[in-house]
């Protein structure tokens, strides 16, 4: 069996979420790098075929053409034998299901912003790193009271594909002018997931080591 | 607010060992990091290379690193090291500017402004961190809410009060006209169900003080 392909942009957050996800989950994936920017390659006659979307990432893996980033997320976990990120226990299931949606629906500010800031696309900047600002305190409220609990991740006391979806629209806000100061557990829940075994960064992400 | 004054910058649990923060105190942007050793530092925010932040940087053992081009300085505040000349002997002129800075009541302070002399913090009883929060609103609003607590008493930048879950003690900083941060702290032995009824009080305060801007 081949490994499944990722159409793939270094620059991209949610490409960067899936290359993050198998990396902490043991997933081997081949990559073929797309010319999102400036080459527009991903609005291409050949990839609109692919996903008439024209967004990346892309999941291509046995029959399966996946455009949806959650779906690739987790579709990529779901490969692991170990389950390492998407653990069998119903109750961290439902949590990671709720921020999983969370994400997907109050976080897509945070990278229009970014996209905004870094290639200059249209868009209110201001307005969108507000609402970023206030999906994050309610990250961070939640982090928070997960430390008092003993609890070091969004679902539970492991790691799991909720954290690593999440991460990035932390770890990159500054990239649109959101500074860390007011998430000090946001701040430390980050450290703790820049240990997992695998971890990768990307450009914007600073690697400490 | 004007003078010299001790002014608290985070929580001491928040800034682990070999950690650093940013954060913004009365419009300074400053950095707190902690040495690997365990000791804390406070300085501008500012690398004198460039000017990039130093809480985007990297502690070295006592060492902070700039992110940008790598530039180290020493506990002391003074350029060590710069990795594109490695050969150079550093002068001893290259400085990040530094404050006054001390630990206790479970928060770490520093004297403002920048080379004030602000003379010796009491040592303030012991307490546990339960959070800090920042709320979007002006100093005198949220100082106003936290005098309405019973026997509340607001003492330099540090506020204590009885609240329904037992004494608090809260550090008040000022970031900017309409942001405050408030760490707060508790005595010893508190529950998990205590600390966490601390954060739903707290979490209402700051709802209850940016509607009032709202309105
Ligand atoms: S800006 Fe700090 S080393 Fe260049």
């Amino acid at each position: 069996m081949s490994a499944p392909l990722l159409h793939n942009y270094d620059l991209d957050e949610d490409c960067y979420r899936a290359r993050l996800v198998a990396a902490c989950s043991g997933v081997a994936l081949d990559l073929r790098n797309v010319d999102m920017f400036p080459g527009a390659e991903h609005r291409s006659d050949a990839y609109l075929r692919l996903n008439p979307l024209g967004t990346l990432p892309i999941l291509q893996d046995e029959m399966l053409v996946l455009t949806q980033p959650e779906a690739i997320l987790r579709r990529i976990a779901a490969l692991d034998p170990e389950r390492r990120l998407m653990p069998e226990d119903s109750i961290i299931a439902a949590r990671i299901d709720d921020w999983l949606a969370f994400w997907a629906q109050h976080l897509a500010p945070a990278k229009a912003a970014r996209e905004i800031a870094l290639m200059a696309t249209p868009g209110d900047l201001a307005a969108l790193s507000a609402r970023t600002a206030r999906m994050l305190r309610v990250m961070e409220d939640h982090m928070t009271h997960q430390t008092i609990r003993g609890l070091g991740f969004f679902a539970g006391p492991e790691l799991t594909l909720a954290d690593l979806a999440l991460f990035p629209a932390f770890a990159l806000s500054r990239d649109h002018g959101l500074d860390h100061d007011a998430f000090p557990a946001l701040r430390l829940w980050a450290r703790r997931v820049r240990l997992t075994p695998g971890f990768i960064t990307m450009p914007g992400i600073p690697d400490y080591h | 607010m004007t003078g010299t004054q001790w002014v608290p910058l985070a929580l001491a649990r928040d800034i682990t060992p070999g950690t650093s923060a940013g954060t913004v105190a009365e419009g300074a942007e400053i950095v707190v990091w902690r040495d690997t050793d365990g000791r804390a530092h406070v300085w501008e925010d500012r690398c004198p290379h460039r000017g990039m932040k130093m809480s985007f940087g990297f502690v070295r053992g006592d060492h902070i690193a700039c992110l940008y081009h790598g530039w180290e300085f020493d506990e002391g505040g003074t350029c060590r090291k710069i990795p594109a000349h490695p050969e150079l002997e550093v002068p001893g002129s290259i400085c990040v500017a530094r404050y006054g800075c001390t630990e206790t009541g479970a928060m770490i302070w520093a004297a403002l402004p920048l080379g004030a002399e602000a003379g010796e913090l009491p040592a303030l009883p012991d307490a546990v961190p339960v959070r800090s929060i920042t709320i979007e609103a002006g100093l005198i609003s949220v100082a106003n809410m936290l005098l309405n607590e019973e026997n509340a008493v607001i003492e330099g930048a540090l506020a204590t009060l009885d609240s329904a879950h037992g004494p608090l003690a809260i550090g008040v900083q000022p970031i900017r006209p309409g942001a405050v941060t408030l760490h707060i702290a508790t005595r010893p032995g508190a529950s998990t169900e205590t600390l966490l009824a601390i954060c739903d009080w707290a979490e209402t305060l700051r709802r209850t003080a940016e509607k009032e801007i709202a309105a």
